[in-house]
């Protein structure tokens, strides 16, 4: 068996309204369109993700929070009906997916071996949380390709964001070890929103794109700053001024899942692709790809 | 009268699904207590406000007629599943998304199969409403609320119940200090995390055994002042919004819920 590595990483949000915008079978509710750039910015990652060829998604999503410890799906089938607690005028849809329990136990372990409290989710009633759903829908609609859940830790609300991001570097070096033992090609999805201030009414056409535009312009500075630096390949500075970003733009980046991909994939100093950026309910939302098997590639032929 | 009984409950469903670890089994215990007396109480609806479910954009209210399924807790999954059993009193449900806009709050019902009720709500109502016989009306915990709109919420749904003429029983479903144990424990070990968090418990259950309503906020400010609790304790806002004034309570348990305080009171009203 060859050694498994991780091709590559998206930022990938999870707002429910781009599933709802999109009208797919699964979804209950039905909409006239809306945050079409934000989708669009999904259909080019589609089309990378499909030619990246991945064994297996692995996703950390901040709506499953748990209090003790990183949890991880290990049913090797589950499905049901995922309702948004929020947004349930929304998202009211039917999931059914494949787990890639082996690799999960494995992430598990390892991470447990680095000392941080991990544990497997065996209890095949469990409903997947609506961001897990959201973010595999709109990055991988067929549901073809078998999935590690990851939960996040409540430690960087409970702690601090420092403890925080430090439990989520522990998680990704963890989750790559498990990765390049298991001979599979994977691929990572941080389900972050970047600013999270939002609007507290909804239009009543949730779609009515001429009430949607950034809630805070701190908020959109800041993910321009954070974005652009991201393109240019400067994770050095994004994770100097993660705290502060957090702080000032409320970003769910917070939550971890951010963190816990750059660390997986060991910082690389690689320009990130921004597939687009758009807000939901005033929120920043910005879809973007790490390919490291391209980079890799490119060194390769300038070497 | 409208309010005719009215309760502090844990929502952690730890004592629920694990009654016989000796740590959680008084409050399993005073939560049976708790539903001997609101059934004594005789209510035409059970007024439910549990500090797990969020609201975020508006005060939401539970409008579905009758919700039943599994549930099973995002963290405790281990311990069991949980059954939905719920039924609303969609008369008064309605009433209280209508009475919102007269106190200048934007509210809506959701009407939904498998919305996902919170873990608290579910586990209150199968302790003391088994088989759900008694309908719910059900509000939502908007985190943008303070105390003051949280009070204000609960007063305007008793004054919708009272137009109607009905009897009220008011459940306030959380717990008191927040810290828990982040690592694995031995469950049968449970205690309060932190001395000081249990000295500050007691003292609120103190505060609300012997007081009335002026005494026991002024005790809840100190609580909010010198404890990390559970969402600034809102929950006991909006008992003291629908109660009114009240003589004092009795403590019917006290205790911890993977280190978090949690107790079960009955007010005297
Ligand atoms: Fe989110």
């Amino acid at each position: 068996m060859s050694q498994g590595k991780i091709v590559g990483g998206f930022v990938a949000p999870h707002p429910p309204h781009l599933v709802y915008g999109e009208n797919p079978p699964q979804n209950e509710a039905r909409s006239e369109g809306g945050w079409e750039p934000l989708r669009w910015a999904y259909e080019r990652a589609r089309k990378s993700l499909e030619e990246m060829k991945p064994d297996v998604l692995l996703v950390h999503s901040p709506h499953w929070q748990t209090l003790v410890g990183h949890h991880f799906l290990g049913v090797p089938h589950l499905e049901g009906k995922s309702v948004d607690p929020i947004f349930s005028n929304l998202f009211r849809y039917k999931f059914s997916l494949d787990v890639d329990v082996e690799l999960a136990e494995a992430c598990c372990q390892e991470a447990a071996a680095m000392g941080l409290t991990t544990k497997m989710m065996r209890n095949p009633k469990f409903r997947v949380d609506y961001g897990t759903i959201t973010t595999l829908h709109m990055i991988r609609p067929q549901w073809d390709i078998p999935i590690v859940g990851i939960s996040a830790n409540n430690s960087p609300y409970y702690l601090s964001v420092d403890e925080g991001v430090e439990q989520m570097d522990t998680l990704g070096v963890a989750t790559r070890k498990a990765i390049e033992k298991s001979g599979k090609r994977a691929v990572l999805l941080a389900s972050n929103t970047f600013s999270h201030w939002h609007f507290h009414e909804e239009p009543d056409v949730p779609e009515d794109m001429s009430r949607e535009h950034p809630q805070s312009y701190e908020g959109y500075k800041w993910d321009m700053k954070m974005i652009e630096l991201m393109r240019q390949g400067n994770l050095k500075e994004v994770m100097r001024l993660f705290p502060e970003w957090v702080e000032e733009a409320f970003a769910e980046v917070k939550s971890g899942a951010f963190p816990w991909m750059l660390s997986a994939m060991g910082y690389p100093e690689i320009p990130a692709e921004l597939h687009g950026y758009g807000t939901v309910i005033g929120t920043g939302n910005a879809v973007m790809e790490w390919n490291l098997e391209k980079a890799e590639a490119r060194d390769a032929a300038v070497a | 009268m409208t309010v005719v009984s009215a309760f502090l409950v844990p929502g952690s469903p730890l004592p629920y699904l694990r009654q016989d670890n000796p740590p959680w089994q008084p409050l399993a215990a005073g939560y049976e207590k708790v539903r001997d007396a609101l059934q004594a109480s005789k209510p035409d609806a059970l007024l439910i406000y549990s500090t797990q479910w969020f609201a975020v954009l508006d005060q939401l209210w539970q409008a579905r007629p009758h919700l039943t399924g599994e549930h099973v807790d995002e963290n405790w999954y281990e311990y069991g599943d949980l059954t939905i059993d719920l039924r609303s009193d969609t008369d008064l449900v309605d009433a209280c998304i209508a009475g919102c806009a007269d106190i200048g709050i934007r509210a809506k019902g959701v009407n939904y199969d498998h919305f996902p009720v919170d873990t608290g709500t579910i586990v209150a109502n199968n302790f003391v409403n088994p088989g759900g016989k008694i309908p719910l009306v059900i509000a939502a915990n908007n985190l943008y609320h303070g105390p003051g709109e949280t009070e204000k919420l609960a007063a305007m749904a008793v004054e919708q119940a009272d137009k109607q003429g009905k009897r009220l029983a008011v459940l306030a479903i959380g717990g008191l200090s927040a810290a828990y144990f982040d690592e694995e424990i031995d469950i049968a070990d449970d205690r309060i995390r932190h001395d000081a968090d249990d000295a500050a418990n007691r003292q609120l259950l103190d505060a609300l055994a012997n007081g009335d309503r002026r005494s026991a906020s002024e005790a809840l400010g100190r609580f909010n002042e010198g404890t990390k609790a559970d969402m600034g304790m809102k929950h006991l806002s909006w008992l003291f919004g629908a109660t009114g004034d009240f003589k004092g309570a009795r403590v019917h348990a006290y205790g911890p819920t993977y280190g978090a305080g949690a107790a079960v009171v009955e007010f005297n009203l």
